[in-house]
């Protein structure tokens, strides 16, 4: 039996191991793995094509994938090279979510069921929705959910029309198909245009056909030099890391200053070119130049680059989530039958997904050459890494399943949160200049980070207290006693890391804004969380809360912190609205109040507990009463 | 033990302060949406008792208008936090090792309560505009102003006589510092809007100055507290001589250097006088060597900002150079100099300078209460490792 259980538990994480890791081998002759590898200048760092194509992907479809009117599934590369290389094929595909299609507006749009819809569904409403758009709230955190639609959808429509003009101009299907030439008959008029521009000015007779073709490029490149959204073009060798890449459009227009056209530029033409005219050993031998072009003039950051392709595609969170689930639905097993060996399979499991988060944690610090937690989206990676660590411990100790329940809980909770958190675009984004400081992001931030982790944990922790005490017969008192020392070992921690965090704030803000402390929203969020520990350990040291008590005390612990970690952030959002059209006000809410549902659970009387400690509490309770009555008597009567 | 030392010595005692001190902090922090960082802090954590309530821009005012909340303030809360945890220590702590950290812990607690009641009430901020190449000697505040009387006749410096605002109460009048002035206060606003009049001379109390040739109207307006936000503070003074009135003046630190000088004149001596943000000067001159304001290639967003300054004193064995930047700010005489802003096409840096003597104790405090945590919860892990392998 106990062999069976290892082989069932194994044979499911290899499954998601081997669904998550299967290499993506492209149905293609084209070598588009090296095309979603080519560099370009996002805000402030050189990153692959690969993570432009996916977030752009993540802002327009919320999602990583493409469906085609064919039922065919792209990859966000796939779709990136269809956009800017075949605009005319692309603009079929349903990549604009709508949430709520028949709100919109939009006469004729909604499709019954469908939330996808395509640029050319959308082309036929350009004018109603220009319309619509100019009529929403200029300030953004005043819009309703309404207008936040129309102004995402306008928003979406332009970033997909940036995106398409990043690699060439896009015109019809001639000109694409002849862009080479295109920039050749360009370079050529340059001077002979200038000539006839000077002559013109000067008032001389000039060659119009020649001045007009000229000033139609200018024009043209101009258009492009504004519209076009990817700095694909570094400048000339020897290249300094912090000078700015350009554009296409600005490439091309700086030729007629007498700069070289950069063959970076031709390269993108001619990957249009050759994978239009499907010609597929063309365009892997000029995918093969433009990466080697690139290594020359960047060796120290092709590294770098092809790192994040390979983490791009293991998505190691999206594993880790799943595994988290797989631990969850082991544990519960456990409790059911064969406790020990499911119990030690959940473990290992447990240790495996964190191994697969660690490992995400650290590829995302190696790309951005930073500590864990910079922003928002990392700083949920990080809450469930925290946790699950000292939820391994636990387990380790007490080896009853519980620590690895909640530990996989929180994991999952927090990678899906992260999740959702992405949608806003990059998450790897550079930090402001008051935030530079890798001293105090490795320190201030990461320790004060792990106490939301640990305050979570022991607030999840007390929520099995409440669930186990209340509805299972088998929760015992030594269950109860071992789950309270959990939670207060795990709150002890929670102290000593939040309340550390917080004081290496207020040094760091004495060092950059002379005051050690300031009452910001964040001081004072951080604030409360150590406040909230001081209060459940001092509670428990005076005697003053039993068990219940502190477990109720414990999920208050849920509340602050998430207060702390979003509530926060969301006053300095809607500063004047107090957010409250805002979906992660709602999500605050509804998070508060099942915390709350669970407080009231904890501190249901003893007699509505089914289980074993409920009862023998019941039972004290009563007798402390009859003991009270008699000698109450007993006194009267004397 | 005796009945009142008990309550002030009792665990129960500070599980409800604390819950008290949670609830503070927590209105201290929404109130902000309403009032600003700066008031809110005065409301609440500088308070001894504040009254919460429901704020007119949220959701169902109209229901809920009724709604408030009365809390204990800051340093009510923190002075009782502080009598709490001495009494406990008088009455119940006996100093044993297994008790040395959270003593420890207790002790570094007290040093940040005083550390903190002694920045709220003896550190000063204000700011230091310098611009390249050039050289400034005094800083002043935001907040605080100050009517001055400066006599410039002296070839080498001005000499100017200072009357914090604080002062001008309508009606009293005052004697200006070594001078033959006195002032009398006729009107003084905390803020107000000045404009023209268009319709003419206008009916003021002033008859000198600006106020007469520009025929400005005054309109006082509430004080404002919030972010970024500057009162015009603003006044009509009455000027007495020697031998009695010379007239009244309007002064606001609006009517800056962009307008002629107000001058009052007694005999050969003159002075110009005018209300401005208080101004702190320095026995040295800090000079702006030059700025820097560097961004992440291809983008807006600034990973740099650093100013290089020589400080040059009156002694000059204490002339230093120093590189300011995001996070190393200078401290020189008592003062600590933080790159804070700029302006004029990343010309001119803004310095905020800050005086606060007891900068060093939340340094400490840190220290002993980290200590602290870590020996009482190191020592209660040992024991639970211990348990767990018995």
């Amino acid at each position: 039996m106990k062999k069976l259980i290892y082989i069932i538990v194994g044979f499911f994480t290899l499954l998601i191991l081997g669904y998550g890791l299967r290499p993506t081998a492209y149905d293609s002759a084209f070598d588009i793995d090296s095309f979603s590898e080519l560099p370009v200048q996002v805000g402030g760092r050189i990153k692959p094509i690969d993570s432009v194509a996916r977030n752009t992907l993540l802002i327009l479809s919320a999602r990583q994938k493409v469906v085609t009117p064919e039922g065919e599934k792209l990859s966000p590369i796939e779709w990136f090279m269809d956009l800017t290389m075949r605009p005319e094929v692309a603009d079929t595909y349903r990549v604009f979510k709508i949430e709520f299609p028949d709100d919109l507006g939009l006469a004729g749009l909604a499709e019954q069921g469908q939330r996808y819809y395509s640029f050319n569904d959308l082309l036929p409403h350009f004018e109603e929705l220009r319309r619509l758009h100019g009529e929403i709230n200029p300030e953004p955190k005043k819009r309703s959910p309404y207008e936040q639609q129309i102004a995402d959808l306008n928003d979406g429509l332009m970033l997909y029309h940036r995106v398409m003009h990043s690699l060439h101009p896009v015109g019809d299907a001639a000109r694409l198909d002849s862009l080479v030439d295109e920039y050749q008959t360009y370079t050529s008029l340059i001077g002979p245009g200038l000539a006839e521009l000077r002559k013109q000015q000067a008032g001389e007779d000039y060659d119009a056909k020649i001045l007009n073709a000229f000033i139609f490029f200018g024009d043209e490149y101009l258009k492009l030099s504004k519209t076009a959204y990817l700095s694909l073009v570094p400048p000339p060798a020897p290249v300094d890391p912090l000078e700015d890449w350009k554009n296409i459009g600005l490439e091309l227009l700086d030729v007629m200053r007498g700069d070289a056209l950069s063959p970076y530029v031709t390269s993108y033409a001619a990957l249009t070119m050759s994978y239009r005219l499907d010609q597929p050993e063309t365009f892997n031998t000029e995918v093969a130049e433009l990466r080697q072009r690139f290594i020359a003039d960047f060796p120290s950051q092709i590294g770098r680059v092809h790192y994040e392709r390979v983490f791009n595609n293991l998505q190691p969170f999206y594993l880790s989530m799943q595994l988290y689930v797989l631990v969850f639905l082991i544990v519960c097993a456990s409790w059911l039958r064969w406790p020990k060996e499911f119990g030690t399979a959940a473990f290992w499991v447990l240790l495996l997904a964190f191994v697969i988060h660690t490992f995400g944690l650290v590829s995302r610090m190696y790309i951005q050459g930073r500590p864990p937690v910079t922003n928002l989206y990392s700083s949920a990676v990080f809450v469930g890494w925290g946790a699950v660590l000292l939820g391994v411990f636990i387990e380790k100790f007490y080896k009853n399943g519980i620590g690895a329940a909640m530990a996989s809980l929180v994991g999952f909770s927090t990678l899906i949160v992260a999740h959702h958190l992405a949608m806003s675009g990059d998450t790897l984004e550079m930090m402001r200049a008051v935030l530079d400081s890798n001293f105090w992001l490795a320190t201030h931030v990461v320790v004060i980070t792990f106490g939301y982790s640990a305050m979570f944990l022991a607030g999840a922790l007390a929520l099995v207290f409440g669930i186990l005490g209340v509805f299972t017969k088998g929760f015992n008192k030594e269950t109860a006693r071992s789950l309270s020392g959990m939670v207060y070992g795990i709150t002890c921690f929670a102290a000593l890391f939040s309340l550390v965090g917080t004081i290496l704030g207020g040094i760091w803000a004495d060092q950059s804004w002379g005051r050690f402390w300031g009452w910001d929203p964040k001081e004072n969020g951080a604030l409360m969380i150590v406040v909230m520990a001081a209060i459940f350990l001092h509670a428990r040291w005076g005697g003053i809360c039993k068990e219940r008590g502190l477990m109720a005390l414990a999920i208050t612990g849920n509340i602050i912190t998430a207060w702390s970690w979003f509530g926060t952030n969301l006053l300095g959002v809607g500063l004047h609205s107090y957010g409250f059209t805002d979906s992660g006000f709602l999500w605050m809410m509804g998070f508060v109040l099942s915390q709350l549902v669970f407080i009231g659970l904890v501190l249901l009387p003893y007699r509505y507990w089914r289980s074993e400690f409920g009862r023998e509490k019941n039972l004290k309770d009563r007798k402390r009463i009859l003991i009270a009555a008699e000698e109450s008597e007993e006194a009267s009567v004397s | 033990m005796i009945g009142p030392f008990k309550f002030f010595s009792s665990l129960k005692l500070t599980v409800v302060l604390l819950a008290f001190s949670m609830m503070l902090i927590f209105f201290g922090t929404l109130d902000q949406v309403q009032y600003g960082i700066w008031h809110t802090q005065k409301l609440y954590f500088e308070s001894f008792f504040v009254v919460w309530s429901y704020p007119e821009q949220a959701a169902n005012y109209d229901k809920l208008f009724w709604l408030h909340i009365p809390m204990p303030g800051g340093y009510l809360l923190g002075g009782m936090l502080f009598i709490n945890l001495i009494a406990a220590h008088i009455t119940r702590f006996k100093m044993s090792w297994k008790k040395s950290g959270i003593f420890l812990v207790h002790l570094g607690l007290i040093l940040l309560l005083v550390s903190e009641l002694m920045t709220d009430l003896v550190s000063e901020e204000s700011q230091m505009p310098v611009n390249e190449g050039g050289r400034s000697n005094y800083s002043q505040g935001y907040r605080d102003n100050e009517l001055v009387f400066i006599d410039r006749s002296h070839p080498e410096h001005d000499t100017v006589h200072a009357i914090p605002v604080e002062l001008l109460k309508p009606g009293s009048t005052v004697k200006v510092p070594d001078s033959p002035l006195s002032i009398r206060t006729v009107n003084y606003y905390p803020n107000a809007e000045l404009g023209r009049s268009q319709a003419g001379p206008v009916d003021s109390p002033a008859d000198q100055g600006v106020a007469v040739k520009m025929a400005i109207v005054v309109n006082p307006k509430e004080e404002t507290y919030a972010e970024n936000a500057i009162n015009t503070a603003t006044a009509f003074i009455e000027v007495l001589g020697p031998e009695g009135p010379i007239g009244t003046w309007l002064v606001s630190n609006v009517i800056d250097d962009r307008f002629p000088p107000q001058m009052v004149s007694v005999g050969e001596q003159s002075w110009e006088i005018a209300i401005r943000f208080t101004r702190h000067y320095y026995p040295f001159e800090v000079e702006l060597i030059d700025f820097k304001h560097d961004k992440y290639p291809g983008t807006e967003i600034p990973f740099n900002y650093s100013s290089e300054v020589m400080v040059y004193h009156n002694d000059s064995t204490k002339n230093q150079k120093a590189l300011i930047y995001m996070n190393h700010p200078l401290r020189y005489e008592g003062l600590t100099f933080y790159q804070a802003s700029f302006a004029n096409q990343d010309t001119t840096s803004i310095f905020q300078v800050v005086r606060n003597p007891g900068w060093v104790l939340p340094y400490v405090s840190v220290l002993l209460m980290g200590l602290g945590m870590c020996v009482q919860f190191g020592i209660h892990f040992v024991k639970f490792l211990g348990k767990q392998r018995a």
